[in-house]
């Protein structure tokens, strides 16, 4: 395969690639990087890839893998220097501080929930991905993704209405 | 649409339930300009979805063709040289040669050196005697 058959193949998912990234990672950086060595990987097994059925669902996978593996290495960075007694008991204030909108706010709900809920949440609400092609793509039955994204939607609807109720922002 | 059947929709939606089209449909009701007010809580959700999904990687692809083969060539130099320094230093004879032709005469020059090094081992050995004297000045004190 040429390079500019390859570039406008992987134009197609690029960037959901880099947004199911940024979801996880958070990051901006790290999601570009994720995305990169990603579609780098793809490139250099270019030769396989005729083997792959859908090779977009494939690099979802690839992607959601690099980002798991990203998110332990860091764990186990971080275990080594966490000081619990230094925590700062209050993070609503800091979250009041950052959550400038309520879209923003939204954001932060989402990226509270477990790493599960919210790839199945971007993968479906954002990308429009149906559920078979999510349970392919994350290596889980389409019941697990539907209670996944029922629970989660569920759990951001809550936070919505305590937001509401309270007036938080 | 109508009112309830957003609402169903919405039960469905916190289910699961709802189908890709179903969803777009409350996604489009939902980035509306006015929606009911019980209902605006809502809003901001689906309206992050729809401008979630705009985001873009700014980064361009590079793809180096290049790099990868340069590096095949240098792991096939340096297991050529490797396999070659294995060889190279297997092959050198280190067996000692014979400088003498007559066994007696190899024999004779042999006993000749060991003297040499006994004696110079038996002078060495005689500056130990002041040795004896710490024992003997410890023996003194120490009973």
């Amino acid at each position: 395969m040429k390079e500019r058959a390859f570039i406008t193949l992987t134009n197609g998912f690029k960037d959901k690639l880099f947004r199911l990234a940024k979801r996880l990672l958070v990051s901006n950086e790290e999601a570009e990087d994720a995305t990169q060595e990603v579609l780098l990987k793809l490139w250099r097994n270019k030769g396989k890839m005729a083997e792959y059925k859908n090779v977009e669902a494939f690099a979802m996978t690839m992607t959601k893998n690099y980002c798991f593996d990203k998110l332990k290495a860091k764990e186990t960075a971080n275990l080594k220097i966490v000081h619990s007694n230094y925590k700062d008991e209050r993070p609503s204030l800091q979250r009041e501080l950052e959550a400038k909108d309520s879209l923003d706010w939204v954001g932060r709900i989402m990226n509270d929930l477990p790493e599960q809920q919210r790839m199945i949440i971007q993968l479906r609400d954002i990308e429009q991905y149906d559920n078979a092609e999510i349970a392919k793509m994350l290596k889980i039955n389409e019941t697990a993704v539907r209670v996944a994204l029922s629970r989660g939607r569920k759990k951001i609807r809550e936070e919505l209405i305590k937001k509401h109720n309270y007036g938080v922002v | 649409m109508e009112l309830s059947n957003i609402e169903k929709l919405l039960e469905k939606y916190f289910e699961g339930e709802t189908t890709i089209s179903e969803e777009k449909e409350l996604k489009v009701y939902f980035t509306r300009e006015t929606v009911p007010s019980h209902l605006e809580r809502y809003k901001d959700m689906f309206q992050y979805f729809s401008e979630e999904s705009t985001i873009t990687a700014t980064k361009d692809l590079k793809l180096n063709t290049g790099r990868t083969r340069t590096y095949t060539w240098v792991g096939i130099a340096a297991s050529v040289a490797l396999i070659a320094g294995i060889f190279l230093t297997k092959t050198t004879p280190s067996e000692p040669i014979d400088t003498f032709e007559d066994p007696e005469i190899a024999l004779q020059e042999t006993k000749k050196i060991l003297n040499l090094v006994s004696q110079y081992m038996n002078e060495g050995k005689q500056e130990l005697v002041y040795l004896n004297k710490f024992e003997n000045t410890k023996n003194k004190f120490i009973k």
